[in-house]
């Protein structure tokens, strides 16, 4: 078993990075319209015939949409979950277009520092891949 | 992909010496990627200097890329808390870190070695030299600025083997006999048959690129 799997999630810590970008989040949450136009900007999305899991409105609502409504609450499985999709899934090239002004690159940065403080980050050395 | 290397501890420690307060940032780009300045460097990095002092207060962030200052938004806010920086960047994102906060030095903790590829984890390959005119389409996408040892544009040198390796190290293949075969199998060998005129070096000179849409933007 690695060390990112036996460390231990610190929860108050998660609440206290949500709590300091509370305002970005809410306008995420809160504005994103599901117009899907992110979509087709995103290289990923339409190099994937268009499934859904690349759209980044998906990644953020999905990632950190999940950990803000979880106020931090969250366990390690759930992180080692979300890896994939913020890492994985999204090479933050800052393509996406959002209508309402979302910046949702940022977002998508703001979650790995989320798992990077827990320890969590694509094992590379492991032979885990990034893409 | 840019691959990086860690410096020798004993050089890291002597440019830190000094500093009481640090803040050790990693990048998430290529670094993290070829395994010398992400998470798990910097935490590593961090334990040996406090091993070796005690005393030291050094903090670690991970941002996402150190050559972009869309990703510079936590370390705005942590930098000038910090009498030094230490950036396990390549040259590029250290030079970007020192340029944003002028006032706190920034060390770099790692030497930048070169543009390559993954031949495997943590086994890297020198495949470009960025030297701003790619020759790939007429060399069978062998480059011979990076792998001939002479860096011959118009080869090959008289120095290959019999057993098509280079004078140099028996154990180098010589780039230009690979040309030459792969260009044989793709029937291409005309390809080489004339003579390149002199380059022009343009990798000796700082360049900036702004690509051709780009332009009207930056026109100013």
């Amino acid at each position: 078993m690695s060390d990112q799997e036996t460390k231990a999630v610190d929860r108050a810590e998660i609440s206290k990075m949500l709590e300091k970008k509370a305002p970005e989040m809410k306008r995420i949450l809160n504005y994103c319209v599901h117009c899907s136009i992110c979509a087709e900007s995103c290289f990923l999305y339409m190099s994937h015939d268009g499934d859904p899991q690349y759209m980044p409105s998906y990644k953020v609502i999905n990632s950190l949409g999940k950990l803000y409504k979880k106020n931090g609450n969250v366990d390690h499985e759930f992180l080692e979950g979300i890896k994939g999709m913020v890492w994985n899934n999204c090479v933050l090239c800052h393509r996406c277009y959002c209508p309402i002004g979302i910046d949702i690159p940022r977002m998508i940065d703001f979650t790995r520092s989320i798992c990077r403080s827990q320890g969590v980050f694509p094992k590379l050395d492991e032979g885990e891949s990034w893409l | 992909m840019i691959i990086a290397e860690r410096k020798p501890f004993e050089e890291i420690k002597e440019m830190v010496k000094g500093y009481k307060n640090i803040l050790n940032v990693g990048c998430g780009g290529c670094t993290s990627i070829c395994l010398a300045g992400g998470q798990k460097e910097v935490n590593q990095l961090n334990a040996e200097l406090t091993k070796e002092n005690p005393e030291l207060n050094i903090d670690s962030l991970v941002i996402e890329r150190q050559c972009n200052y869309d990703f510079f938004v936590d370390l705005d806010e942590k930098a000038p808390k910090y009498d030094a920086i230490l950036s396990m960047a390549c040259g590029a994102g250290v030079q970007f870190v020192s340029e944003r906060y002028t006032s706190i030095p920034v060390f770099p903790a790692l030497n930048t070695v070169f543009c390559g590829v993954d031949r495997n984890v943590g086994w890297f390959e020198e495949n470009c030299r960025t030297c701003g005119e790619c020759v790939l389409g007429d060399t069978a996408g062998i480059c011979p600025v990076t792998r001939c040892a002479k860096g011959i544009f118009n080869g090959p040198c008289g120095g290959t083997r019999i057993d098509g390796s280079c004078e140099v190290d028996k154990d180098t293949p010589c780039a230009w006999t690979d040309i030459f075969n792969r260009l044989t199998e793709q029937g291409r060998v005309d390809k080489i048959t004339e003579v390149k005129p002199p380059r022009l070096w343009q990798n000796q000179v700082r360049r900036t690129l702004i690509q051709e849409d780009y332009k009207a933007r930056y026109a100013e």
